[in-house]
């Protein structure tokens, strides 16, 4: 099973002392990423690679030594060396990853799992390993496959997190210390990030708001920096992928070098797809009956273009980091109902299934971080810095309505957020028993607005927060931590004025045409307290932790202000000028026991909000359209994650996992209702093998997912009941020599719904007009490293 | 002994996690309001011929399981031919046109407080100086809890 090389390269360099140093690097056999906290031990003599991989051992004698290489997270190697009369620099060993982790999902590496588990929050690391191996068409949807995560899916490029059935604002996504920030709280927005490049994402399922702020409700997805290149080291990859169900070509090459102090990086992402094929040749939706041309979700189709550059330097004591990074995509809405007004049109969707036409939306994010560490005695002082542009067209067919005559152009609704974010960090060791950290983070949003079709207001938005927290080591395998926020926020919204006029009835029985006002210069101030007290015992092979937080987020502008026809979903939207900052409190509770052979482990949490925000159908109308008015209530909710695996033989693992959650409104207007997009109870069970050898295939491995998923008759206005499913997904993975003696090429193939199978997510976007989940697709991926 | 007081523990968290059912709750209301004008009194039939200058009365059965709350008609034109009709006749569209005047009607109405059952019942003028076409004519009703339903039909007016 731990089939390890390990390469020796050798450079000696004169010396005349006595004594000898032995220094080299530790990296990861697949990735050449420098692997840190790797025990390198021999007789007397001990080292620990540093987070560059870097290790030295100093005051060597003259002699032969044996030295044991081990790292929970990779097979365990050894090495024996002769020193004579020189200084042995450069040494490099390979380390290849060992496959007791979870189905791939590896804590990221010894000090990095070891952290987490003495951490009281509920996290789960994901390595650039994972995310290759469960490549899906984005982000969110490869990270589906852990327990507790789900996602909200609009067509097949997009998507957007979901942790234990809260999405939209109540997750987090962090990119490089800063937040991002997009127009989040739509329907039909995805998360704009590249889904190459990344090499780690910590997931806390839990509340966070006590070190990410407002938003981070249910959890966090974390989107760490990249590790720092080894010194005078160029290296770079390109990524390969075709789909079959969207015909989708996708290519991405990345490079990054060092030289001493010097690094940077660079990649550019280029996806094309088609519409997408369902398992069915014709939508019924509300009594519409649309016919498929040959199960094209007509208008589907999509084009996304990345590119990245960083520029960086480190010392001894000065790690500093410049991040920039544009995403461009351009997305096409199923053209029969976008949201759920049904429309027949003149364009020909299907004489392509490659074209984007009417409805579509594009996307542009700009975004510039700056991360720079310094180290100073028992201080880390952290600063990051960061501005995105968020930049989104939506784009309609101009149609009247109701007293809108037809509108001049596509524009529908345009969106321009611009966002600022300065946080700083001072991370803080007075003794062995203490890390105290200190923190502010500031932001600062300007959103402005335009298109025919009004939503939201413009607004202005300025938020600030102070936080302090201890990790506090009890003793070694004992730990507390707690902390205690505060956050103030200001909301400006701007008024607007429909540009067409509507008829208004006066008081003396006349009637007369006005532009109406949908929004008013409003400002709102809003403050808040939260923090989170949590213990982690480590007991051998068993972890426990238990904590308690309260997190917070603050209203957005479309809950305190929408006032308009949203035409996409044929509602008519308003928000409450009223509404409080969103306050939750939750208990989380993780036992995991792990040991070599088997792991077994529940993540049970009960939480409390006590005024939920959400879009609330209400029984009357605006200009015959339903009314729905943002609305706070208390919500009762509780849930977890179970999952245990077994390595039967040293080749096949069994992994089974299982989420439920579930949710009550306990008072309002929807009492004893569930919320919106509420997740079925659901299962996974996988089966991998570890092949040998075999021929030119070096440890081919073959995976096998088969999700069981309940109904979900758990439902709230205007939902409708969700039939279980199940689906079945293939996979195999394997690595080829494919250029002399270079780094070895990766190869993947998926089948996804090996049955065709026509079922239905409940939390997806098209859901609600009744579209299947996506058919069968083969999928191949390469990685060439060079 | 201290290893099976955790797997004992491990597996009742494991029961207690599994056991809530997601089985609905009998006290919440899960039916929609329903809308029908496929009755002898309903008004207007699927490519009825509607006369500029005269009234109508527009009817249409609605009912709900528990209460209904409110109703809503709406006649625009279908001069570009976007398609509501779900009656399942196909009425004769005339050619696309622009429109300059056309005849737009959007009124909301409460139902009398405690009806299960309710028969719209409105009268409405075509005024004389409408563009005359294709037009749509939808009805929408909703029930106390927020659920709606929806019916429209295909219309003519000359």
């Amino acid at each position: 099973m731990l089939s390890a090389w390990l390469f020796i390269s050798l450079c000696a360099s004169a010396g005349a002392q006595q004594n000898h140093t032995i220094s080299g690097f530790v990296v990861d056999a697949n990735t050449s990423a420098p692997v840190a906290g790797v025990n390198i031990i021999g007789k007397d003599l001990y080292a620990i690679s540093t987070e560059n991989g870097e290790f030295q051992i100093k005051n060597v004698p003259a002699g032969k030594y044996r030295f044991e290489i081990t790292h929970i997270g990779y097979a365990h190697e050894h090495f024996t060396i002769e020193v004579v009369d020189r200084d042995i620099e450069g040494l490099i060993i390979k380390l290849t990853e060992s496959i007791t982790s979870l189905d791939g999902v590896e804590l990221l590496g010894k000090t990095e799992k070891r952290k987490t588990q003495e951490l009281s929050t509920i996290s789960v690391g994901v390595d650039e390993d994972f995310l290759n191996k469960n490549r899906e068409n984005s982000l969110m949807q490869t990270l589906k496959k852990i327990p507790g995560v789900s996602t909200i899916t609009i067509g097949s490029g997009q998507s957007k997190p979901v942790i234990r059935g809260l999405g939209f604002n109540r997750v987090s996504v962090v990119q490089n210390g800063i937040k991002h920030e997009a127009q989040q709280w739509g329907n039909d927005h995805g998360l704009e990030i590249d889904q190459y490049g990344i090499e780690s994402i910590q997931i806390i399922k839990g509340p966070a708001s006590l070190v990410y702020g407002s938003d981070a409700i249910a959890g966090v997805v974390d989107i760490q920096p990249s590790k720092i290149p080894l010194p005078n080291s160029f290296s770079g990859e390109v990524n390969l992928l075709g789909e079959t169900n969207n015909d989708l070509i996708g290519i991405s090459t990345g490079v990054q070098g060092r030289k001493q102090h010097w690094f940077y990086r660079g990649r550019v992402t280029y996806r094309d797809y088609a519409d997408y094929k369902v398992p069915t040749d014709r939508i019924n939706y509300e009594n519409y009956i649309f016919e498929l041309h040959e199960n094209n979700l007509r208008n589907t189709a999509g084009e996304e273009i990345n590119a990245s550059f960083s520029l960086g330097f480190v010392s001894d004591n000065i790690k500093s980091e410049t991040f920039f990074s544009n995403v461009n995509a351009k997305n096409g809405f199923f053209a029969n109902a976008h949201g759920l007004e049904v429309r027949s049109s003149n364009i020909d969707y299907d004489s392509s299934s490659r074209d984007v036409d009417l409805p579509y939306h594009g996307v542009n994010h700009f975004k510039i971080t700056n991360n720079t560490s310094y180290y100073l005695n028992q201080h880390t002082l952290e600063l990051d810095l960061g501005y995105q542009n968020n930049q989104r067209d939506e784009n309609s067919e101009p149609v009247p309505h109701g007293y809108m005559p037809t509108p001049p152009n596509s524009r529908e609704r345009i969106f321009t957020k611009n966002t600022y974010s300065l946080n700083l960090k001072d991370s803080f060791n007075p003794n062995e028993k203490h890390d105290l950290v200190f923190g502010i983070n500031t932001e600062l949003q300007n959103n402005n607005i335009g298109g025919w079709g009004f939503l939201i207001p413009a607004y202005d938005r300025y938020s600030a927060g102070i936080f302090v927290y201890d990790h506090y080591k009890i003793n070694g395998n004992f730990h507390l931590q707690g902390g205690l926020r505060y956050d103030v926020g200001l909301l400006e919204t701007k008024s607007h004025f429909d540009w067409f006029q509507t008829p208004v009835n006066n008081p003396d029985g006349s009637t007369s045409r006005v532009y109406l006002q949908r929004a008013r210069n409003e400002s709102l101030e809003f403050s808040n307290f939260s923090g989170s007290i949590g213990l982690s015992y480590i007991q051998q092979n068993t972890t426990y932790k238990i904590n308690l937080g309260k997190s917070f987020r603050m209203p957005l502008a479309n809950e305190l202000a929408s006032d308009g026809v949203n035409y996409h979903m044929y509602r008519y939207e308003r928000g409450n000028i009223d509404l409080n900052p969103e306050q939750s409190y939750q208990l989380d509770v993780d036992i995991d026991h792990t040991t070599t052979k088997f792991n077994i482990g529940i993540s049970p949490f009960v939480n409390f909000f006590e005024n939920f925000i959400y879009l609330n159908p209400t029984s009357n109308y605006y200009e015959t359209l339903q009314i729905y008015e943002y609305t706070q209530s208390k919500v009762f909710r509780f849930g977890g994650e179970a999952r245990a695996g077994i390595n039967l033989t040293p080749e096949l693992r069994l992994d089974a996992a299982a989420e439920y959650v579930y949710s009550r409104q306990t008072s309002g207007p929807k009492k004893d209702f569930t919320i919106p997009f509420s997740p079925p109870l659901s299962g996974l069970l996988s089966a991998s093998y570890q092949f040998k050898n075999i021929a030119f295939l070096q440890l081919p491995q073959l995976t096998a997912d088969f999700r069981i998923t309940a109904a979900q008759n758990d439902i709230v206005p205007p939902e409708e009941v969700t039939e279980g499913y199940q689906s079945l997904n293939l996979s195999a993975n394997t690595t080829v020599q494919l250029f002399g003696k270079g780094k070895p090429t990766q190869l993947r193939i998926k089948i996804n719904n090996v049955f065709n199978t026509e079922y239905y997510d409940h939390t997806s976007f098209y859901r609600l007009i009744d579209v299947p989940e996506p058919g069968r697709n083969l999928s191949i991926s390469m990685t060439v490293p060079f | 002994m201290k290893q099976k007081f955790e797997y004992i523990f491990i597996a009742f968290s494991l029961l207690l996690l599994t056991s809530c059912s997601s089985s609905d709750d009998p006290s919440v209301d899960e039916e929609r309001p329903t809308i029908n004008i496929n009755y002898s009194g309903g008004f207007p039939q699927a490519c009825e011929i509607l006369e500029r200058g005269e009234s109508y009365t527009f009817r249409a059965q609605v009912t709900d399981n528990l209460e209904l709350a409110a109703y809503s008609v709406n006649i625009h034109h279908n001069f570009d031919h976007h398609t509501h009709d779900d009656q399942g006749a196909e009425c004769e569209l005339e050619a696309t046109k622009e429109a300059v005047n056309p005849m737009i009607y959007i009124e909301n109405f409460d139902i009398p407080d405690g009806s299960t059952t309710y028969e719209i019942n409105l009268s409405i003028n075509i005024p004389d100086d409408v563009d005359p076409g294709d037009y749509h004519c939808s009805f929408s009703v909703t029930d106390e809890t927020g659920w709606q339903s929806r019916t429209s039909v295909d219309i003519k007016i000359q």
